[in-house]
């Protein structure tokens, strides 16, 4: 009885299921993946030796230009990928506010991307980006446009995978906005009307700021979904051609499990948590609301 | 009534204890090995009493799960197969065992080519034996070369055709607007298909002697010269389709939208049901060239960490050294032996000296006498990998030299583990 009067514990105690979940599933590994990034292996003499090298994986890695390639892809999708979705994601939630009885059709047709396995999304899409006998090769010659390369030409593959992770994604990240938006108190707006408001002010000076808190969840959980974005890189391009689709995670991937080489795999999935930490930590500090409620002038 | 009851008990006690004592071995293999081989681990266990579990994985796969199974030292797994190139890695990693003292009652030269015993091998000891071997040939689709007026390519050896003539043909058959093109390899990209061009250029596996290094072997003008046509077929006379994976080129082939196609002797049954008119010819080389082919295959080992290691081991011999495994191989699956009773059989029946059945005959010639074994490395994973990946840059567009040379400096710097 005394161990419930103490009630300091209490919600440690209704934390503890989920912070042991975190310790085990995701702070040891990170630990055990940043402390084997940390070891050699040699199979030098015919013997395999764990070696601990201390950081010379990541001086070998600073050393490579793959790596760097990697991180230049890495950077580029980020940066196109997580705007694109939230605009995207943006535009088509306000769409699906609007009035109309044919809305929960329209929603449920959106919402069907969601029901369907990205791998199983991937094999599809790679079958109508084929360049000899694809649907959309198919579809865009109607319009008198030759017949495009997509995943096999250098400079259309990274898009191609970033259509295929949009279509994929948008409907999932508008699922958030559109829950936010209908948090949004309907006063708000008829405030705004009799003030005389555009659309757009509307959009600007209301619905934005209301939305903040969903944009930077939204924002976050997409950016970090897209870092270990990977599974169209392993169906359809093994990151190339010529190392185009090669993000980090792909390269981390394929450092452990094709070549065997942990220590570079895991120095490769260590310096991208840091980036990961990084960026999210900035969307953090940029977007986040400091708890200033409405202010009235 | 209780005594019949306490017998009954147990029998049923002694029964369950009889059952769980029954040896049972975990044996990792190919999806496409699953229906040839379970007739004969069957008939194994009957003859042993051993139960064998098998889980087949695609190609990839099976190679990722030997790895990570490899890596956790797991002692779930008993056999595995084993591709002939990655004996060396996986005898250096300590993955599978030496199979010497398990064929110490015979010979090995008396079961199986020379080639075979080479490839199982390493450090002179043998690690996995072969299951069967592979040969390449160059089939040609005889309505689309006699449409380009192009003479049918030879099985004679003073006549084998050059890849020149190849090109020339190609070129002629190639009519991209109908999605005709003139020649496509069986296994595009892959390394153990494309070795061939280098070498035939002589410029070697790729893997310098002593298979620790690849500094100057992957940058020679045998393998400039390789890179160089295989860019050519695919971005400059446009003979070949991009875009098409390994698995789809003998169904384009099949479908009469190639006019030569270079590939291995298991091709020969899949186009029995079309209409295809085809015919078989011996590989291509360079004019002034070296004459090789693809070679190797599926051998089997002994997994290290297995705890039932003598049990595994009766599993690889009755698989491997059996001749009627062999010969169902040969008979069924188009696979060429490496067993020499089944070569035997080959070179004695009739039916193989006539179309279609000559093409076993035409790859075990070519495997006998100008099989390039692939580069040996205990970094061949690594190696092959690479290779492959620089071989599709190269047929999406990329200079063959920089991509060559990227390739090297990459496989240079993952051999340092194993020097």
């Amino acid at each position: 009885m005394n161990f419930f009067k103490r009630q300091w514990m209490v919600p440690y105690l209704f934390l503890a299921p989920a912070l042991i979940g975190t310790i085990a599933f995701k702070l040891y590994p990170i630990f055990i993946g940043f402390w084997e990034s940390l070891i050699y292996t040699s199979f030098s003499g015919g013997a395999e030796k764990r070696i601990f090298v201390w950081f010379e994986n990541y001086q070998y890695l600073f050393d490579d230009k793959i790596f760097w390639k990697s991180l230049e892809i890495t950077a580029f999708l980020t940066i196109i990928i997580n705007p694109l979705q939230i605009a995207m994601s943006l535009g088509l939630a306000l769409l699906l506010m609007r009035k109309s009885k044919f809305i929960r059709i329209i929603r449920s047709l959106y919402l069907l991307p969601i029901g369907i396995a990205l791998p199983i999304a991937t094999i599809i899409w790679g079958l109508m980006l084929d360049p000899n006998q694809g649907l959309i090769n198919g579809l865009i010659g109607v319009f008198g446009i030759p017949p495009q390369p997509f995943l096999v030409s250098e400079n259309q593959a990274l898009w191609c995978i970033i259509a295929i992770a949009t279509w994929k994604g948008v409907a999932f990240w508008m699922l958030f906005l559109l829950a936010g938006l209908e948090d949004i108190p309907k006063q708000y707006y008829e405030a705004a009307e009799i003030d005389g408001a555009t659309p757009f002010q509307k959009f600007r000076y209301v619905t934005i700021p209301q939305l903040k808190r969903t944009i930077l969840f939204v924002f976050v959980a997409d950016t970090a979904a897209n870092f270990v974005l990977m599974v169209p890189m392993i169906i359809l391009t093994k990151g190339g051609p010529l190392q185009s689709t090669n993000v980090l995670i792909y390269e981390g991937y394929r450092s452990g499990f094709y070549y065997q080489d942990w220590g570079r795999s895991l120095s490769i999935v260590t310096i991208l948590t840091v980036i990961t930490l990084i960026v999210i930590g900035l969307q953090l500090l940029f977007l986040s609301e400091k708890n200033e409620g409405i202010k009235v002038k | 009534m209780k005594k019949i009851l306490a017998s009954l008990c147990t029998i049923f006690l002694f029964s369950n204890i009889v059952t769980s004592a029954k040896a049972e071995i975990n044996f990792l293999i190919g999806t496409w090995a699953e229906e040839p081989l379970t007739p004969f681990v069957e008939a194994f266990e009957k003859e042993t009493g051993i139960e064998v579990n098998i889980q087949t994985f695609p190609f990839r796969d099976l190679l990722a799960t030997i790895e990570v199974r490899g890596n956790a030292q797991a002692d779930d797994v008993d056999v595995i197969f084993v591709d002939a190139p990655l004996v060396p890695s996986y005898a250096v990693r300590g993955m599978i065992g030496p199979m010497d003292q398990y064929f110490a009652d015979t010979s090995l030269n008396a079961i199986f080519a020379p080639a075979g015993i080479a490839a199982a091998s390493w450090n002179g000891e043998m690690y996995a034996p072969p299951l069967n071997n592979s040969g390449q040939l160059t089939y040609y689709n005889k309505d689309l070369l006699a449409k380009a007026g192009c003479a049918e390519p030879s099985m004679i050896e003073a006549e084998r055709v050059t890849w020149e003539e190849i090109v020339d043909c190609a070129k002629k058959i190639t009519d991209e607007a109908n999605g005709v093109h003139g020649f496509i390899f069986d296994q595009i990209s892959r390394y153990y298909q494309l070795q061939a061009l280098p070498e035939s250029a002589g410029g070697g596996s790729g893997v310098c002697e002593g298979g620790l290094s690849v500094k100057g072997c992957l940058t020679n003008d045998g393998w400039m010269k390789a890179g160089q046509f295989y860019y050519d077929i695919h971005n400059t006379s446009n003979i070949s389709p991009k875009g098409v994976g390994p698995d789809q080129t003998h169904e384009l082939f099949g479908l009469g939208k190639i006019g030569i196609f270079v590939g291995g002797s298991w091709n020969n049954g899949r186009w029995a049901d079309t209409d295809l008119n085809y015919g078989v010819a011996l590989h291509p080389y360079f004019e002034g060239g070296k004459v090789v082919t693809g070679c190797n295959s599926w051998h089997i080992g002994v997994w290290n960490y297995s705890k039932q290691k003598d049990d595994a081991a009766k599993l690889v011999r009755y698989l491997t050294a059996s001749p009627e495994v062999a010969i169902h191989y040969v008979e069924e699956h188009n696979s060429l032996p490496a067993h020499n009773s089944a070569i035997l059989h080959v070179a004695e029946d009739p039916k193989f000296n006539n179309f279609p059945g000559i093409v076993m005959n035409l790859a075990t010639y070519e495997s006998a006498n100008h099989c390039a074994t692939r580069g040996r490395t205990p970094g061949f994973l690594e190696f092959e990998e690479i290779v492959n990946t620089s071989f599709e840059d190269i047929r999406n567009g990329g200079d063959p030299a920089s991509v060559l040379a990227d390739a090297e400096s990459r496989i240079e710097s993952s051999m340092r583990r194993y020097k």
